[in-house]
């Protein structure tokens, strides 16, 4: 026991500690959130007084409701429409950012499009085109089933260097949409909708390797 | 964000190359920040990034080949005191790569609780959240990564424990 405790503290006195390097507290900084940014200070302004104080006063409350009730009529239904793509990236992001901890990244690992798409058979109720753009960059690493709200994905795993793509795939309601690209939380996306499908391409790469993705997935039909 | 040296240590000890341990900790904190403002205490705080670290070592592991890193470090110098003879400093900086080595031999998961705890000197409670173990693994894996140390610094731990008997 008394050996233990002694090569714990031959240890401590011996092994070094690091500080973080410049570069990453500058990028932590540029990361950081933006309620950790203090406040802005307010400077106090001159008070008119009296009768004018009074108008000012009355005018304003009036201005406010009525600018408040013009508001709320026109954000509102466009609140409701980004809200729900807003929780669409997020849930999307998180699906993503979960694949890469521990072992949920696929359920059928191939490189091999042949033996991804028969998999996906039976498991959802549309074909998604699957295939392997190694050539490309993007080998083809494996896919999945996800359930994002509402909707059975079929989701394909691709490579990119040393970072993954996530192509979750559904029927889509709609007619064909083009691009539309979007950042959430450092990671990239972007939407389109083909072929009655609609196309989530989510990754921790740049948005540059995603519009390089979409290009190829495209070009191999 | 606190912490950032604790975990960016952690890191060096897991993970060989430097430039992928920068890598590491930028998805680290990219995967924090989010989350960073939610958090109540302090403590929480380090354990919480400190785990978000540690799963991305074993994510980087993984990506390459599966196999957990050694690590060559540095040892530290003694800069700062010039009482003793230029004898004493070699035969200390011998020592000390002795040591830095046989820690950043040892398998990472037996690795990360000595770094844990003999550097970091966090609690058996905060280990078991941090490693996502058991608390009776850690104390376990602990006792094997200590018994492994003196074992592979015997000569140094006997001077040790022959003075106690």
């Amino acid at each position: 026991m008394s050996t233990e405790r002694d090569i714990g503290n031959i240890v401590r006195e011996n092994l070094p500690s690091y500080q973080a390097p410049q570069s990453l507290r500058e990028f932590v900084r540029a990361n950081a959130p933006a309620s950790d940014v203090p406040p802005p200070i307010l400077v106090p302004r001159r008070r008119p007084t009296g009768a004018a104080r009074q108008f000012l006063y009355a005018a304003g409350i009036l201005i406010a409701f009525l600018a408040g009730w013009m508001i709320n009529n026109s954000i509102r239904s466009r609140q409701q429409a980004s809200a729900a793509s807003e929780a669409m990236v997020a849930e999307l992001v998180d699906n993503h950012v979960r694949s890469l901890i521990g072992d949920h990244l696929t359920d059928v690992r191939s490189t091999d499009q042949h033996t991804v798409k028969p998999w996906f058979n039976g498991k959802i109720d549309f074909a998604p085109r699957v295939v392997d753009l190694a050539s490309q960059g993007f080998p083809l690493i494996g896919g999945r089933v996800d359930y994002i709200r509402g909707h059975t994905a079929a989701t394909l795993v691709y490579g990119r260097r040393k970072h993954f793509v996530n192509v979750f795939i559904w029927p889509a309601g709609g007619a064909d949409a083009g691009e539309t690209s979007q950042a959430y939380n450092g990671y990239s996306l972007l939407h389109w909708v083909a072929d009655g499908l609609s196309y989530w391409a989510v990754t921790d790469a740049s948005p540059v390797d995603l519009e390089a993705f979409r290009l190829a997935y495209d070009a191999n039909r | 964000m606190p912490h950032l040296d604790a975990a960016y240590t952690l890191a060096r000890y897991l993970i060989n190359d430097p430039s992928e341990v920068d890598d590491v900790l930028q998805e680290a904190v990219l995967r924090g920040v989010q989350y960073f403002n939610t958090l109540e205490s302090d403590n929480n705080a380090r354990a919480w990034f400190l785990t978000i670290v540690r799963r991305e070592c074993y994510t980087a592991w993984s990506r390459r080949d599966g196999k957990m890193d050694s690590v060559s470090l540095e040892t530290i110098s003694d800069l700062e005191d010039a009482a003793i003879s230029p004898e004493q400093t070699a035969e200390r900086s011998l020592l000390r790569e002795r040591i830095v080595h046989a820690v950043g031999t040892l398998p990472g998961h037996l690795r990360e609780v000595i770094v844990l705890r003999e550097l970091q000197q966090l609690s058996y409670d905060e280990i078991a959240v941090i490693t996502e173990s058991p608390i009776g693994t850690v104390m376990s894996r602990l006792s094997r990564a200590r018994a492994r140390l003196a074992d592979s610094l015997r000569d140094l731990v006997d001077v040790d424990v022959g003075e106690m008997s």
